[in-house]
Formats: structure tokens, C-alpha cells, sequence
């Protein structure tokens, strides 16, 4: 996927910057249930279909230092009052030969970019993290490890519209370690089926990313 | 040191025990749990600790029908209990009562919001009880966190950021570590965690122990008005729980069919006698049908009642008992084991609340 540098700001995944910006489409695959974490995750969703969302129109565009990528997809469902839709984008580090599916694992963790939907009360939330995941919902935020919480710098944003039972969201972060891993990864949990942590869509192959 | 089915080594477990012959519903542990801990957004609806009225539906309401737990040593899945099934935070209509002008037209009600709220809550049955008059019965069950031995819900989490603490055996979470997933609401047989939807993490009672820390007994036991409440490490010879609850057997988790080996025990209640139809007193029926009381606390439940019996039967014949002295309590810090130090002699300068206050886990989350 090439990755093409603009110059104003398109956070927003109804700028008309992206109508310009060619886009792929990313199948999507339920993470393998065995796979997930623990026993107890593996029992509740061996035989309860999760991971439907079986595609996402991606594009990327780089501004500065900050990658930005725009993933689309259908989501007709009602919404969930208990879970809330997301997505995320993930990059493994330089080298790494692993497969996407697991969205890392212990021995080639991923930095992954994570959007939530948030619920009025979770304003003040953030609309995104940068998560370490070294396996299925095994998530731990960015910059635990130094002590002093998270990496406020690092910090991606992004900013999601629903519309028509489409999600269009935009998710924003450092570009430089994007650049380097030279993939991304894709993934997709719908709120309405309680989808979350290691329960959701991923891609199965890497997306190749090409950055000037 | 022991290692559990959740891959943490103990030194030590602290329990309690709570007497049901002794508490009479005040609230007074919950409203002191309340007041201390969950007082901020997004904790509307989480009381930690609960007295709830039994028989009775609880809180969350149907709570023993919502699955968890583990059978034959394998988890159970479990439904993950509702703002609304808690009973949502309730709201009063204070600013229309007390700032409106129509303190004299308007009753102070609580607000409903749609969400469940004004139509359960945290004691929502209670009193209610079960039976007919003159043979009604009813008792107090407090609740709260088990700190379980084999905790489903530090199984059943993702990240690692429930555990099990090694000094103590605390079930505790850390909330840096918690992304909000809910699997351990599900997990959990006992309904006792809950949702920060303002935070994003799970909550739940973390035995206190910040004041566990500086040797002060739990806010709700320390504030216990009836003096049925014990902590303590339950492998201390010397200490009241391990005699309650190893030695003399008169103390018994609740649901231990559900696989998790709380660390929480209660005393069976003995009710008063039942009366026959000419209101003479029936010596021969318990009043609480013993198969109520096995459904909550197992098989063991029998010859619990039995012993209490007896030790009070010796009592009444001028006999003595030491099972009775130690539930009757007669000096109050005997409750505590080794926490009885008084919090108001402590230094609670803002940064040492600050850090005390962390759950930090500080062994590795793998696993």
C-alpha cells in the first residue's frame, strides 16, 4: 500500500483529502480461538461466532511525522449497551516474521494503535492508546514498562463517524515506527456481538506499507 | 507456600469470617466501604460490600443464576451482571425538593433514568424474607469480594491485571493493566465485580488493603456495630478464623460448589424455634429449612448448626463454651487479628495515602 505524504491535517475520515487517497481492501478473519488467552475466553467463544466483519477499506497517508490510516467498514448492527465498537491498526517491530493473526505474541510483541467508541460518560477518555499486545487481548499500554505510565508523546489519536452503517475512522500515530516495520496489520471488534480484547476481525496477512 | 489454578504463590491468606447469627441488616459495613471507596464517577452503582436479605434475589439481582465459577476444575462461563441488574446509581431530586420552592409539593424520590435505576437495588428485597407468619424467617448475608484461593476471574483475564497478591493473598487489580475487557465479571460466580464505565476497568473490594498495610482492620469490619465480623490470616493457629473455620468447623464458605475456594466464611444462622398452630413452640423443626441453608453453604452446613447447637444446648446447662466465647466477641479487637491498630493514630499525609493507594502488580502479568 503506498503511502502517499499530504500537507494539511485529515484527522477527520470525512476530509475531502481522502476522496484522493487510493484505498485497499483488507479481508478480515475471526483471531483463532485457540489462540485466546485462557480457558475461560476459550470456553465462552469456542462455539459463538464472533470475528464477522469480513472486510475494511484501508488507506494511509503520511503528514510530517505521523502516519495516518482510515479504516471503513460495515456495521449495521444495533448498538451494544454494554460494548462499543473498535478498531485498531498494528505494527510489528523490524524483523519480525510472525503472522498477523495473533496480533503478536510474547516472543514478537506489536505496538497497536487502538480506537474505542465511547460512551458520553468516557469523554474525557482518550479516543485512542498505543497498546504493546503480545497476543490476543494480552494489551498492555505503552510505556507500562518505564514506570511512568503512558507514553503521553506517543500517544496516537483518532477521530471515528458512523454513518449509514459505516464506521469511517481515522487513527493517527508516530510514523517513524510504522515506517520501520514496513506492514500493518488490521483489527475490527463489533461492540454488538461483545467483542473486545482478543474476541474480534483480524487481518490475516500483513498490509505492506510504503512510505517515502 | 501454595500456587493456585491462577499461577500465584502465597505466603499468606487473609479471611474473614462474619457471625449470621449476629448481624441485623444496618448497612453500616456497606455505607462504610461506600463512603471510603467508591465515591467517584462511574462507581455510582458499585457497593463492594452488600448485605443482602436471604432467602432473597440479591444484588445483583439473580446473582446465583448468572453462571461462573469453575466445575471439575474447569471454568464455568458466566453472564456478566448489568448497571441495571446492580440497580444503577441512584439520583434523589434534592435540587427540586430542598432549592426548587416546592418543598412542601414534592417528595424526595429517586430519579428514574431508564437504566434499571428505582428498580432494584443493592437491598432491594430487603426483609422480605420467606415463610409464613408465625413461622417467617429471614437472615442477613454481607457480601463481598471472596478473595478466592483459585480466583476464576484473575484466570479468565487477558492482561494480567487481576492477581492474586503474594504476601497476603488478596485479590487485587491493576488498574494500569485493566483494559475494561469484563471477562472477570463474567467469571466470577459471586457477582462482585464491577464495571467503571467513567475509567473503563473493573472494580472491586480490595480488602482494604492499604489499611491492611499499616495493620488496620477492613473500613467494614472495623465499623461493624454487632462485632460479627473477623479478620485475620487463616493459617494463624492462635487466631479465631483458623479455629472458626479449620479447627471447630462452624464456619463455611459461601456456595462451594462453585469451585473457587472463597476465603470468606459465614457462621450459619440459627433461627428461633418454629410455633405450632396453638403457638406452643415446635422444638423438633428448624425454622430455616436445612436444605435452604445447605443450597448456600453446602453439605458441611449440618454439622455446623449441630455444633452450635450443642455448645449452646452446654451453655444453657451451665456448661461453658469456647465456640461461643469467641463469637460473642467480648473484646472488640479480638475481631482483628493482627490489624487492630487504630487509624486515627496514623500518619495520613496526602502523599503517603497517595502511595499506598497503588495495586501495582509487581510480579510478571505472563501466564
Amino acid at each position: 500500500m503506498q503511502v502517499p505524504e499530504i500537507v494539511d491535517d485529515a484527522l477527520d475520515p470525512a476530509d475531502k483529502a481522502w476522496a484522493a487517497v487510493p484505498s485497499e481492501k483488507v479481508p478480515l478473519v475471526p483471531v483463532p480461538i485457540e489462540e485466546q488467552p485462557n480457558e475461560y475466553i476459550r470456553t465462552a467463544w469456542r462455539t459463538r461466532p464472533y470475528g464477522q466483519t469480513g472486510e475494511v477499506d484501508v488507506a494511509a497517508v503520511q503528514r510530517g511525522e505521523r502516519l495516518l490510516v482510515r479504516l471503513e467498514w460495515d456495521d449495521s448492527d444495533e448498538p451494544n449497551t454494554e460494548f462499543l465498537d473498535g478498531a485498531g491498526v498494528f505494527f510489528p517491530d523490524a524483523g519480525d516474521s510472525g503472522a498477523p493473526l495473533t496480533i503478536g505474541s510474547h516472543s514478537a510483541p506489536v505496538r497497536l494503535w487502538a480506537w474505542r467508541d465511547r460512551t458520553p460518560m468516557q469523554e474525557a477518555l482518550p479516543a485512542a492508546r498505543e497498546l504493546v499486545a503480545s497476543g490476543p487481548g494480552a494489551f498492555r499500554p505503552a510505556g507500562l514498562d518505564a514506570g511512568d505510565g503512558e507514553n503521553e508523546g506517543a500517544r496516537p489519536d483518532a477521530v471515528s463517524a458512523l454513518s449509514g452503517g459505516r464506521w469511517a475512522v481515522v487513527i493517527a500515530g508516530d510514523l517513524a515506527p510504522a515506517a520501520a516495520a514496513g506492514r500493518m496489520g488490521v483489527v475490527v471488534w463489533d461492540g454488538s456481538n461483545d467483542e473486545r480484547a482478543g474476541i474480534g476481525a483480524v487481518s490475516p496477512n500483513w498490509v505492506p506499507l510504503t512510505v517515502k | 507456600m501454595s500456587q493456585d489454578i491462577a499461577g500465584a504463590a502465597v505466603a499468606g491468606q487473609v479471611a474473614m469470617v462474619f457471625d449470621l447469627n449476629k448481624c441485623m441488616g444496618c448497612q453500616t459495613c456497606s455505607i462504610a466501604c461506600k463512603v471510603l471507596w467508591t465515591r467517584e464517577e462511574g462507581e455510582e452503582h458499585q457497593w463492594w460490600m452488600t448485605v443482602n436479605t436471604q432467602p432473597g434475589q440479591g444484588t445483583p439481582k439473580d446473582w446465583e443464576d448468572m453462571g461462573g465459577g469453575r466445575k471439575d476444575g474447569s471454568p464455568v462461563t458466566g453472564h456478566q451482571p448489568t448497571r441495571a441488574e446492580f440497580g444503577g446509581g441512584w439520583e434523589f431530586n434534592y435540587d427540586e425538593v430542598f432549592y426548587g420552592g416546592k418543598g412542601r409539593s414534592v417528595h424526595l424520590k429517586p430519579t428514574d433514568k431508564g437504566d434499571g435505576t428505582t428498580r432494584w437495588g443493592m437491598n432491594w428485597d430487603e426483609d422480605q424474607g420467606a415463610g409464613e407468619y408465625p413461622n417467617a424467617y429471614y437472615f442477613y448475608l454481607p457480601r463481598l469480594c471472596n478473595h478466592c484461593t483459585h480466583p476464576v476471574c484473575a484466570s479468565a483475564c487477558p492482561t494480567g491485571a487481576m492477581y492474586k497478591r503474594p504476601q497476603d493473598g488478596a485479590v487485587l487489580r491493576d488498574e494500569d493493566l485493566c483494559q475494561g475487557s469484563r471477562f472477570c465479571m463474567e467469571a466470577c460466580p459471586y457477582k462482585k465485580i464491577y464495571f467503571n464505565e467513567a475509567r473503563n476497568v473493573a472494580q472491586h473490594c480490595i480488602m482494604c488493603f492499604p489499611r491492611l498495610e499499616e495493620g488496620v482492620a477492613p473500613a467494614c469490619a472495623r465499623q461493624c456495630p454487632g462485632r460479627l465480623t473477623f479478620v485475620g490470616m487463616l493459617s494463624d493457629p492462635e487466631g479465631p478464623i483458623h479455629k472458626l473455620v479449620n479447627e471447630w468447623e462452624v464456619a463455611l464458605p459461601l456456595h462451594p460448589e462453585y469451585g473457587t475456594t472463597p476465603n470468606v466464611f459465614y457462621v450459619p444462622p440459627l433461627a428461633p424455634y418454629r410455633l405450632n398452630e396453638d403457638m406452643s413452640i415446635d422444638y423438633e423443626t428448624p425454622r430455616i429449612p436445612p436444605e435452604y441453608l445447605e443450597s448456600l453453604f453446602g453439605p458441611k452446613v449440618h454439622s455446623a448448626l449441630a455444633t452450635m447447637q450443642g455448645e449452646l444446648d452446654r451453655v444453657r446447662a451451665g456448661g461453658t463454651s469456647e465456640i461461643l466465647d469467641t463469637l460473642i466477641v467480648y473484646n472488640w479487637l479480638d475481631l482483628f487479628g493482627p490489624f487492630t491498630t487504630d487509624p486515627g493514630t496514623l500518619d495520613r499525609t496526602p502523599d503517603k495515602v497517595a502511595v499506598s493507594l497503588t495495586a501495582k502488580r509487581t510480579e510478571p502479568a505472563g501466564g
